[in-house]
């Protein structure tokens, strides 16, 4: 786990609404490239190097993009053609993981 | 660049004034390194940096830290500690190579403090090979541990594991026409986009049952011949090339098949991550140049796989890769 453990406990927490109407945003410390296999998301406070599939890394664009985490849904859901509920469910998980690790924070943390 | 007045001290105090990976180099006399540049003008970092003997500074300065150095970096043969690098603030990064001796690198990558092995009479060679490469990442260059040759005005990269065939490949192609970058390491430069590649130190090192297979004609192409302590044959090209842009990049890999090139559209980050020389720098700034420099060279197009078989007659991998050239230099 990286450098964010101390917002776990609050990840956790979070109801699968509060999230979807939760602002996220790469802090400061994380930068990403897209690469043709996946996208690579770097700590640069940890040095630590993460593997996003094309997928995943898409559902982060998205996330950058949209106002709220909900907001980022039907975006995918048009890309991607899948059911609304799937496209939600595999978002809030790949958002839960994202903020466990550091790699995102939603709009009212800093993050720095 | 190295100004004028600079040369004229350096001029005085008989400094050597030479360029690799990227770097301008001040270099003490009693210091003599093997297959450098000359081209002053050819450097991307600003100012020179220095190479120096010791003096007894090096263990004064490391001596008096008053935090624990942090140990970034160790090599191993067996149980063997071969090469460590250690990193403390003020005093900066310490390489230690055994039977070399150490050299502490300023945390800017500028000074270059040599303490030898006085029982090896080859130790500066750590200096081009673990040293510079150490003090180009710092100045903001990215090396790649990658044996390289020019072809055509472009250079032309070769990487893989340790015994892919690297430098066995660069001799063929150096034997083809090609000027060697490099034997072991290529320093990348990130301008406007375009990958530069900056020479390291053009010293090619081959294995001897290698060696005996070449003519006569295919050793007089490879430089100046030297025998390495290490029983390896050495050779020292007599021209080191000026930056070029990068034009092909091959990555080695063992195969039990026949010689196969594949042009990469996708390719693993992570391999090319893993290429980059070296990994005791992880300050931001670096990790993203790594990253930016990683994403440029997968995005150029140039990067290609090449399986072969160990023992594959080099000159015959050479042709092939040659003959993907056309895709691979635009």
């Amino acid at each position: 786990m990286s450098d964010k453990q101390a917002d776990t406990p609050t990840v956790s927490k979070l109801s699968d609404q509060q999230l979807l109407d939760a602002r996220a945003r790469l802090p400061q410390h994380v930068v990403h490239r897209s690469f043709v296999s996946e996208t690579v998301v770097l700590n640069l406070r940890t040095g630590k190097y993460h593997g996003l599939n094309p997928t995943a890394g898409r559902m982060l664009d998205a996330l950058e993009a949209a106002s709220t985490v909900g907001d980022a849904v039907p975006v995918l859901v048009s890309e991607y053609g899948l059911g609304r509920e799937q496209i939600q469910s595999d978002l809030l998980a790949l958002t839960r993981g994202l903020l466990e690790r550091g790699l995102i924070v939603t709009a009212d943390d800093n993050g720095d | 660049m190295t100004t004028a007045t600079e040369n004229q001290a350096g001029a005085d105090r008989g400094e050597d004034h030479r360029t690799a990976f990227g770097l301008a180099l001040r270099i003490d006399p009693r210091i003599s390194i093997r297959g450098l540049g000359r081209s002053l003008q050819s450097a991307a970092a600003d100012p020179p940096s220095h190479v120096r003997l010791d003096d007894g500074e090096l263990q004064q300065r490391w001596g008096a830290l008053t935090t624990a150095p942090q140990r970034t970096r160790e090599l191993h043969f067996g149980d063997t500690l071969l090469l460590s690098v250690d990193f403390a603030e003020p005093a900066g990064y310490l390489l230690w190579a055994r039977d070399f001796g150490r050299v502490l690198i300023s945390p800017d990558g500028v000074d270059l403090l040599c303490e030898p092995d006085p029982a090896n009479a080859d130790w500066a060679s750590i200096i081009a090979a673990q040293a510079l490469p150490l003090a180009a990442t710092i100045r903001g260059l990215e090396v790649l541990h990658a044996s390289g040759v020019v072809m055509d005005g472009r250079a032309l990269l070769i990487a893989g594991p340790p015994g892919a065939g690297k430098s066995s490949l660069a001799a063929a192609l150096v034997r083809a026409g090609g000027q060697l970058l490099s034997d072991d390491a290529v320093a990348l430069q990130l301008s406007d986009g375009a990958l530069i590649a900056h020479a390291g130190s053009v010293v090619l090192q081959l294995r001897s049952d290698e060696d005996e297979r070449l003519s006569a004609d295919g050793r007089a192409a490879l430089g100046q011949a030297t025998q390495s302590p290490i029983g390896k044959q050495r050779y020292t090209a007599a021209d080191v090339p000026d930056p070029v842009a990068l034009g092909g990049l091959f990555l080695l890999e063992r195969s039990a098949e026949s010689p196969i090139v594949e042009q990469l559209s996708a390719i693993n980050p992570f391999e090319l991550i893993a290429s980059t020389f070296n990994l005791s720098v992880r300050t931001p700034t670096r990790l993203q140049r790594q990253l930016d420099v990683v994403a440029a060279l997968a995005s150029s197009g140039v990067a290609h796989r090449l399986r072969v078989q160990p023992g594959v007659d080099a000159t015959q991998l050479a042709a092939i890769a040659l003959a993907h050239l056309p895709v691979a230099i635009p």
